[in-house]
């Protein structure tokens, strides 16, 4: 009897000591893949990879407009293109936001930066999302055996280098980080703005030969990789203290004579939602993809278009949109360039002169927050070119990032500044097509200046990310040599600092990595 | 006395040769009241050596015994007995407690119980007679303000509003800081059952018996990692051991808002808006169609519109009336098994329009003893359904403080658009068709009544103890302990016709006047079931002892938990080509997951054990060990290890305070040991350690034809968060009958490994910006005073006094080379701006702000910050930490009874903390009253009563962050007073029958300075806060 009691403790306490099991702590999840499982379900699992990396310049996150990928900043405010628009026109002198979000209004009026606005932390950290995301997914690659895969590295290395680019175009700083750094803890040392050029320029030579010469919309290809090393040549004397324009140029003729691109007769339809089919899509370089269902974003070109409308002084279904944020307006700085009253303006020939909705609006700006002061821009917009088209919710209107008419006045920019490999004739060639399609009178070759170049590149180009990268470049953004509307927080525009040219380091980043140093002047 | 004892001991020498007869005598001992056996009972053989205890069950046998002989039985902390042996087989002493307190509580210490003097570390225990009274619907409600250290803090006055407990003011920061609550052996999991937002509503607030709250390392560390923020055990009331007894009780409550927000009414805002915007007059009201006019601006009068006089607030708010009814049964079944039923039926109306809660509930207990009582079984079934009605709280809350008061509730407008209810709306004039759209908030009125979304959750929550004493070794015992606790939910989400939320213009009908669609049914349903399996096993040794050793108690186990929570989703979205024809279809967001399937796995697995040695009966000494392993981390990180020891001095047991008369009892403790946290599935979800990719959404996707998959953030190496814990409390009770009993702690705690959300290194992580990961500690200190004073005791009166204080301050003391982190939950009325931050060298959640300056009248000058850094500019550095937690919190309660008639009161609040007035931010500038795109009117704060200061145009920029917007958060509530008065022996037709009749308030009065809402507010930022209604209630209990 005793026995068997004993027995029964025995059970007992084997019983507490072996239950414990390991296989229970094993929790597998239902909805998330391993890397095994989802390349044995998926044969287009690494394009698929590749197709999120290429998403982080436009959508805020995997799950929709709600979602981030970069916690704790706002899913709306924080995408990359975004971000782009916001540092690059709003800063500068074609574009102006009414809302007065908290920092918005310090950008928009180019007054009083510091390192705790929200608007240089959203691109500083939507850089350091895409950077390791590539170098990720370059070494998830390595250990895996798939097809084309020194296609996709090459894809990978040049979403790497664009987002480096703007790092080294807003911020001038940061760490250089590659597939070999993932998972350290230690600190990176900051690289220079020179180091991070120099690094740039070698990856976007390298990935010149195995970049494919077309690749699938919206992809990356060889004219891609020469157009964003034209930039960064273009842009050298800035960035390093060197001119590059001869090296920018040989990378402009490589675009132009083989990447076969063609300006498309009708302007408007680069903006408009069907210009990932219409013949626009024949100029764009490099796309960045909206679609008002399946690639949903308050960060693409939902932002630009409807971010220009409002009901109050607007039509919004004209424009394709279902709801208008009444927040941006162009001003004299850009519409200026065309006329230099309502009148003149409505009198021009030149058909990006009615890009402005000028009804109920006025010509001056007098206070940046009052929607009516000033001409929205209706530039970008979701309605179709070609036949008609609905309103949604969402943009479905791609954003060309890079397009040929970027390319021809590059062109003559460098020939202006002394590239010997380029020629005049040519130079003014490439001008006046872009002119002619505008249907703008064509120049003379007198006529062709730099500060010409600087005026057309912002009847052609403002609002599409390049402006403050151009000012800064002629020497017009920081200090009093040009004032805009609201430059340094009053009407007329005054001058504001130098240091400026640079937007200082993120508080956040520096207090994560104690390496990092602010930026002069901050 | 004495004189008679020796008498007896004379007569007992006068007859030695009565021993000749001798015999053996077996009894039991068992408490008078409870019918509770009681161990470790003295029992003695007046002047004679044999003596001996009482074991586990209550039960002696007493040898050599002779006919005559007084038997002795004594128990500390009640009243001795002597029983004269006449040659009885066995006997049943019925031991009275003595008015002493502290002596015999029994308290809930984790696998198993221990009474209170016996314990070292720092418990609360709260009882039935401490309980809130009056219209409590969850459970919690009962234990707000009752407990030192306690912060209860609910979000507000709905029905199933979440209490947000603090214990000590929690030890970590991004981590859960909710203590770990336990009822009847099964501990709960983290998450609430969907549309559950109050863990405690799940439990009928009249099964309770009582809360024993742990809150020191010695008293938590036997849970181990979820043991860092303190344990709150709850324990349903039991069965009897005696006759049947029958409880009925039912009460009816009438609640109404008191306190509302001073926006204006019609005629002052009006007026307000004809001096501050004039251009905007004509927006005022709605068109009067009985005449052309139209408004002119420039004229003062209101020309040819309608003004309203409607007082929005009050037309959502409601005079809400609910009831409860309750029907317990006890009884021992065969004489053999005690065993408890009860019924529950709440009916909760909130003072919002629609709020409507309902709960039935069951429990069922049943604690047989088989095997000659060698085996006992506790069987715990408790099941709930309720079913609340979520209403659009922000929505509701928001629109009657935003709604211009010159607008009518109800109009027929624009063909009856809108089901009889106003909205503002705005022609818009297109090109290729008109149409109206909405503008403004949205009528709340139709808000809550065209939409009905009806949460239904089902819990069962049961558990089977089996506690088995080893015949061979009788002081051992094996326990083992089968818990479950599962739930289905469901949440429908129902639009009714003409619903303003679903309102769509047909894009392909230009005619204003038909080109719109409303979408009625269904929008949105959620199923899911929770499982939470619970399995303890552990060996119990117990033995009182003579010599040095006196008491010897210990436990060995080994426990399994594991949790599931399983659900989907069925959204539904308009026609997702955007063509606006209105209908709504099944939306699919990721044909791999069509579903919208959700399932969250956490594996919990623990060794531990405990021994309680007792020396002298004075000095006790307890040691605790538990392992604890978390499915959430990787195999090196995965087990914690939680050591603690606490010892106590009973001085009251000295020789030199025996029979002190000033000095009833008197314990020191001091304990010290390491409890750990690992609850951070809030912040990073089920898998933080392991490398996970995700399926895009359907409108997450990118490249044409592809699914983007996203690689998610994880850190192989985060770990548990460590918490170590100083703590010496003394128990007390002075006086003759313990007139004044109390316990006094005071504590050191640091938390290690601190689980925080921090900035990552950039580019160096796939986790973008942030990350959970184990970085510095918090430093927290505080003590706590419990105080009991029986002012006066007499047979017809009586007068308690209750009280409770604690102090508690927490620093952020490291960051790991972060110097400050923000706290995302401090979010503001714009996106991506935050109050609050977590700062080294501050107490965590501490606003950062600008210093506001003010002139000599003490009006702030608007845009004027003191240059805190005197560097001639105002920037981030000049901006300074306040505290928005608050230091103090207390609690107080009084008991008169008189005869019949009971009268209790009790009172809780805070000194310091602050409030965030963001009313004031949003509706208290001049600014605010034109809507953003300037074709409507929005309400504000009464400039003409000081409600809000007609000085601030606006809050933009710096503004936002002006201390001006904190207030003090310091209150006194009083939280409910009771009139009872229970029927005796008065009512003949009732025999034995005991009934009680009460009347009570809830929520009487609030005593603050803060002029918003209510300063009781957990994240200390005022947005559309639902009142906390003052609640009437009439109640019966009958007893028979």
């Amino acid at each position: 009897m005793k026995n068997i009691k004993i027995k029964g403790l025995v059970l007992f306490v084997s019983l507490l000591t072996l239950s414990g099991c390991d296989d229970a702590f094993n929790t597998e999840p239902q909805n998330q893949l391993t890397l095994e499982q989802l390349l044995a379900e998926d044969p287009n699992a690494i394009q698929g990879l590749l197709s999120k990396i290429y998403g982080s310049f436009a959508l805020s996150g995997a799950n929709g407009p709600g979602s981030t990928d970069t916690p704790g900043d706002d899913a709306g405010e924080s995408p990359f293109l975004r971000g782009i628009v916001n540092l690059q026109d709003f800063s500068a002198d074609d574009m102006k936001n009414r809302w007065g979000d908290n920092g918005l209004d310090q950008l928009t009026t180019a007054t009083d930066w510091d390192n705790n606005n929200k608007f240089f932390r959203y691109l500083y950290n939507r850089v350091y999302y895409t950077v390791p995301q590539c170098n990720n997914l370059i070494a998830v690659m390595q250990n895996v055996s798939v097809p084309n895969q020194e296609q996709y590295a090459s894809e990978l290395r040049f979403l790497r280098s664009l987002a480096y680019y703007y790092l080294i175009d807003c911020f001038g700083k940061g760490v250089l980080v590659t597939e070999a750094d993932l998972g350290s803890s230690v600190p990176k040392e900051q690289a220079t703005r020179t180091q991070l050029f120099e690094y740039v320029e070698q990856e976007l030579l390298a990935i010149q030969s195995t970049l494919p010469v077309t690749n699938g919309y919206g992809r990356a290809n060889k004219a891609c990789a020469q157009m964003l090393l034209a930039k960064l040549y273009l842009n050298a004397e800035v960035y390093t203290g060197t001119p590059r324009y001869q090296d920018a140029m040989t990378q402009i003729q490589l675009v132009i004579n083989e990447g076969g691109y063609a300006l498309t007769t009708d302007f408007q339809s680069l903006f408009s939602g069907d210009n990932n089919v219409t013949a626009a899509k024949n100029e764009i370089i490099y796309a960045l993809i909206a679609d008002p269902i399946s690639s949903q974003s308050y960060g693409n070109t939902t932002y630009l278009v409807n971010g220009s409308l409002s009901a109050d002084t607007m039509t919004l279904s004209n424009y394709g949109a279902t709801a208008g944020w009444g927040g941006h307006r162009s001003t004299k700085a850009w519409y200026g360039l065309f006329g230099n009253s309502a009148t003149e303006l409505a009198a021009s020939s030149d058909v990006r002169a009615q890009l402005f909705w000028t009804q109920g609006h006025s010509y001056e700006m007098n206070d940046y927050k009052i929607w009516t002061d000033g001409y929205p821009c209706v530039k970008f917009r979701n309605s179709n070119a070609l036949g008609t088209s609905i309103a949604t919710d969402f943009s479905g209107t791609d954003f060309p990032l890079f397009r040929l008419a970027d390319t021809y006045l590059m062109y003559a920019e460098c020939v202006l500044r002394g590239a010997t490999n380029g020629t005049s004739g040519q130079a003014l060639q490439y001008v006046n097509a872009v002119r002619s399609r505008a249907n703008a009178t064509p120049i003379s070759a007198g006529d062709l200046t730099l500060n010409f170049i600087l005026d057309e590149r912002g009847r052609e180009l403002n609002f599409e990310g390049h402006r403050r990268s151009d000012l800064i470049r002629f020497g017009k953004f920081a200090g009093g040599s040009y004032v805009w509307p609201w430059k340094g927080g009053v009407k007329q525009g005054t001058a504001i600092p130098e240091h400026y040219n640079l937007y200082p380091i993120p508080l956040k980043a520096m207090q994560a990595n104690p390496n990092l140093t602010q930026n002069p002047g901050y | 006395m004495k004189t008679i004892y020796k008498k007896l001991l004379l007569l007992v020498l006068l007859f030695p040769f009565a021993a000749l007869a001798q015999s053996t005598l077996e009894g039991k001992v068992v408490d008078k009241v409870s019918k509770q056996p009681i161990p470790g009972v003295n029992v003695v053989v007046q002047g004679a050596a044999n003596s001996t205890q009482t074991d586990f069950d209550g039960k002696f046998r007493l040898t050599k015994i002779k006919k005559g002989d007084k038997v002795l039985v004594s128990y500390i902390g009640y009243n001795s007995v002597t029983v004269p042996y006449t040659g009885q087989n066995d006997i049943t002493v019925s031991l009275e407690e003595s008015s002493n307190q502290l002596q015999e509580v029994v308290i809930q210490v984790g696998y198993g119980t221990a009474k209170k003097k016996d314990a070292t570390g720092s418990v609360s225990l709260i009882t039935a007679k401490d309980f809130n009274k009056g219209a409590i619907v969850s459970t919690d409600q009962l234990l707000a303000g009752k407990a030192a250290g306690v912060r209860i803090t609910n979000n507000g006055g709905s029905p199933d509003s979440a209490p947000n407990i603090r214990i000590r003011g929690g030890a970590s920061l991004n981590a859960n800081n909710s203590p770990l609550i336990i009822i009847d052996g099964v501990p709960l999991g983290d998450l609430n059952p969907a549309g559950v937002s109050n863990p405690f509503s799940l439990i009928n607030p009249n099964d309770v018996e009582s809360f024993s709250i742990l809150k020191d390392a010695s008293a938590t560390a036997i849970y181990g990692v979820r043991a860092s923020n303190g344990i709150i055990i709850i324990t349903t009331k039991k069965g009897t051991v005696g006759a049947p007894q029958y409880n009925y009780s039912s009460s009816i409550s009438i609640g109404k808002v008191d306190r509302k927000l001073e926006v204006m009414n019609g005629t002052d805002y009006t007026r307000f808006i004809q001096e501050y915007h004039p251009d905007y007059t004509n927006l005022l009201g709605i068109d009067d169609p009985a005449t052309a006019a139209v408004d002119n601006p420039a004229t003062p009068e209101i020309e040819g519109r309608i003004l309203s006089n409607t007082d929005w607030q009050e037309a959502v708010f409601r005079t809400a009336i609910s009831s409860d009814h309750n029907f317990s049964a006890r009884a021992n079944l065969y004489k053999k098994i005690p065993f408890r039923f009860s019924l529950g039926m709440t009916n909760n109306q909130g003072v919002i329009k629609t709020s409507d809660y309902k709960r039935f509930s069951y429990s069922f207990k049943m604690t047989p003893k088989l095997l000659n009582d060698d085996l006992k079984i506790d069987l715990n079934a408790k099941g709930t359904y309720t079913d609340k009605n979520d209403i659009d709280e922000g929505g509701a809350l928001g629109g009657a403080l935003n709604m211009d008061p010159t607008k009518p509730i109800y109009g027929n407008q624009l063909n009856n658009r809108f089901n009889g209810y106003y909205q503002e709306v705005f022609f818009n004039d297109g090109a290729t068709r008109d149409f109206y759209s909405l503008v403004g908030s949205y009528n709340p009125v139709a808000l809550l009544n065209q939409r009905n979304r009806p949460q239904r959750t089902t819990r069962f929550l049961g558990n089977v103890e089996f506690d088995y004493k080893m015949p061979f070794l009788r002081d051992l015992r094996a326990v083992l302990n089968l818990g479950l606790d599962a739930s289905q939910s469901r949440i429908r989400e129902v639009y009714t016709n003409n619903a303003l939320a679903t309102y769509q213009i047909d894009q392909n009908n230009p005619d204003p006047n038909t080109n719109y669609v409303f979408n009625p049914g269904l929008n949105y349903l959620e199923n899911q079931t929770s499982t939470n399996q619970t399995m303890d096993a552990y060996l119990a040794y117990t033995k009182s002892l003579t010599g040095v050793i006196t008491r010897v108690d210990a436990q060995a186990g080994y426990s399994y938990q594991n949790f599931v929570t399983d659900g989907n989703k069925d959204l539904f979205s308009y026609t997702a080509d955007g063509s606006g024809s209105g209908i709504r279809q099944p939306f699919i967001e990721n044909a791999r997951n069509p579903t919208n399937r959700y399932y969250l796995p956490l594996n919990l697995q623990a060794y531990f054990a405990r021994a309680n040695i007792d020396l002298f009966n004075k000095y006790l000494f307890t040691a605790t060990f538990r392992a604890d392993g978390t499915s959430l981390f990787l195999k090196n990180k995965r087990w914690g290890y939680f050591p603690a020891v606490g010892a106590a001095w009973k001085m009251k047991e000295e020789n030199f305070l025996k029979n002190s008369k000033l000095i009833q009892d008197l314990k020191l403790r001091v304990s010290y040991g390491k409890t750990g946290q690992s609850s951070i599935t809030d912040v990073v979800g089920f898998f933080p350690t392991r490398p996970f990719f995700e399926v895009g959404n359907a409108n997450g996707q990118y490249l044409p034809g592809l699914n983007t998959y996203t690689a998610q953030p994880y850190d192989p190496n985060i770990t548990w968060e460590k918490t170590t814990t100083l703590n010496l409390g003394v128990d007390f009770e002075f006086f003759k009958n313990s007139i004044l009993a109390g316990s006094f702690d005071v504590y050191n705690r640091k938390t290690t490994d601190l689980l925080s959300k921090v900035p990552s290194l950039p580019g160096q992580s796939t986790a973008a910006t942030e990350f959970i990961s184990n970085v510095g500690s918090i430093d927290g200190k505080g003590f706590e005073l419990n105080l009991n004073v029986k002012a006066i005791q007499s047979e017809d009166f009586n007068v308690n006094l209750g009280g409770n204080l604690a102090y508690n301050y927490n620093k952020v003391s490291e960051l790991k080379g972060v110097s400050v982190v923000q706290d995302t939950g401090s979010g503001l009325n714009q996106t991506g701006v935050y109050l609050a931050f977590n700062p080294v060298g501050q107490q965590p959640y501490s606003a950062w702000v600008f210093e506001q300056i003010y002139d000599a009248t003490g009006q702030p000058i608007v845009g004027a910050y003191v240059d805190r850094n005197d560097d001639g500019r105002i920037n981030n550095d000049d901006r300074y930490y306040v505290a928005m937690r608050p230091n103090w919190t207390y609690g107080f309660s009084t008991a008169f009874n008189y005869k019949n008639w009971d009268l209790t009161a009790n009172f809780r609040g805070q000194v310091g903390g602050q409030v965030y007035n963001l009313k004031t931010l949003t509706n208290g500038n001049t600014q605010g009253a034109v809507g953003y795109t300037g074709n409507y009117l929005i309400n504000v704060l009464d400039f003409y009563n000081g409600a809000a200061n007609p000085l601030f145009t606006n809050f933009n920029g710096n503004a936002t962050f002006s201390d001006y917007l904190l207030e003090d958060a310091s209150f006194l509530r009083c939280d409910n007073v009771t009139l009872a008065y229970k029927f005796k022996d008065n009512l003949p037709f009732l025999n034995k029958a005991g009934i009680k009749v009460y009347g009570s308030v809830n929520n009487l009065f609030i005593l603050t300075e803060y002029s918003g809402q209510d300063p009781e507010n957990f994240n200390g930022i005022d947005r559309n806060f639902y009142p906390r209604p003052r609640t009437y209630t009439f109640g019966v209990s009958i007893d028979f």
